[in-house]
């Protein structure tokens, strides 16, 4: 009997030590990163294309306020996860369009993703009043943080 | 005291029209945001304008024909000897304008059907895919250089007129005379035309200007489909 355990005991501490590591969640794949990213920005210009249709044609208020607070709740979603290095180069749906400077010039892309999310937060805010104008102005005060990260880590193709 | 009648009124117009454009695109093109939108109507001017520029190339007053001024090596070379004697664009300087023309519309055509990849596109881009229309983009963004290349050339070459040659090619491209030039007196006579044909030539280049700035303009695509009823109710999960 005494001679039987040893094997059972050696069993249970590969099984114990493997589930052991298992815990730790494999990071993500750089490809799985820039595929996330991008399907971000997909989902922006779903967005942020309804609430110029709105703003320009007839305004439906809940349209606007569904669109403003997925734009609001995605810029603050801790995007900076998905630039991870590693991510520079690669591809997700299609060839990454980043810029190298996005991963040495950390200072500066925190202060665009910043004013990103500020300007999100505040359409939401003024897209719950229903006001079209005024939805108009912050929407074309937002398109001017988009442009900006653009114009400085999205490469012009 | 004498003077030439070098530069028609449409021509001026459109000189001083351009360059008005042409400085309203590039810096709402660069502020973006809610100014897109002037982006776009400043192209669409400046598309009218050229098309405007170059029928009346063809039937505007002898100054302004192509077939005028625009010579080849050879007269560029006498040109460059000091040997060229006219009035309005000399050999050279109508490279100037072929270029400026060219750089102009390559970038107005390519912004017709390009976007900025966030909530605006070109009146034509809807013709096209996504990604043919991101490649217009970049196209668009490299244009760029080259016409502010040249349109810098062409301001170096007024000041080089200015401050070397001390002639002013500013003052008669808007009043449109050329003052004291006793040997430009003798050699060229610009020939005067009836009011009347200058007046149908200006309707019909005006026309087709006008012809073509609907069509960029999507004025030709056909409507969208009024929506069902449903599409306008919000949706429902």
């Amino acid at each position: 009997m005494k001679k039987s355990i040893k094997p059972l005991v050696a069993a249970l501490a590969v099984v114990v030590s493997a589930s052991a590591l298992a815990q730790q969640a494999p990071a993500p794949k750089p490809e799985t990163l820039i595929k996330w990213r991008q399907s971000v920005y997909q989902v922006l210009a779903w967005n942020s294309g309804r609430i110029k249709a709105n703003v320009e044609g007839t305004y439906n208020k809940d349209e606007v306020i569904r669109a403003a607070n997925s734009t609001a709740a995605l810029a603050n979603s801790g995007l900076g996860a998905l630039f991870a290095p590693g991510t520079e180069q690669g591809k997700g749906w299609h060839d990454t369009t980043v810029k190298p400077e996005l991963f040495t010039d950390g200072k500066h892309v925190g202060e665009l993703a910043g004013n990103f999310a500020k300007e999100a937060n505040e359409l939401a805010k003024v897209a719950a009043t229903g006001d079209q104008a005024a939805v108009k102005a912050q929407f074309g005060k937002l398109s001017g943080t988009c442009k900006a990260c653009h114009d400085d880590f999205k490469k012009k193709d | 005291m004498s003077r030439q009648r070098v530069w028609d009124l449409p021509t001026r117009l459109f000189h001083w029209s351009l360059a008005a454009g042409i400085v309203a695109a590039v810096v709402t093109g660069k502020i973006g945001g809610e100014l897109i939108e002037w982006h776009g109507r400043a192209g669409l001017f400046i598309l009218g304008l050229v098309i405007f520029r170059v029928v009346w190339g063809f039937v505007g007053s002898p100054t302004a024909r192509f077939a005028n001024f625009i010579r080849g090596p050879r007269a560029i070379k006498a040109y460059l000897k000091g040997e060229w004697k006219g009035i309005g664009h000399n050999p050279l300087g109508a490279l100037a304008v072929l270029g400026l023309l060219a750089f102009t519309t390559a970038q107005v055509a390519s912004g017709l059907f390009a976007n900025d990849d966030i909530a605006f596109q070109g009146p034509l881009a809807a013709l096209i895919s996504k990604e043919a229309s991101d490649q217009s983009r970049a196209l668009h963004s490299l244009v760029f250089y080259g016409l502010l290349a040249i349109v810098g050339l062409h301001l170096a070459a007024i000041a080089f007129y200015t401050r070397v040659k001390k002639e002013s090619l500013v003052k008669p491209m808007v009043t449109g005379w050329k003052e004291d030039d006793p040997v430009l007196a003798k050699v060229a006579h610009v020939e005067q035309r009836s009011r009347l044909g200058s007046a149908i030539a200006f309707v019909v280049a005006a026309l087709i200007a006008t012809t073509t700035v609907y069509a960029a303009s999507g004025g030709l695509l056909p409507a969208e489909p009024p929506p069902p009823p449903a599409a306008a109710a919000p949706a429902a999960w």
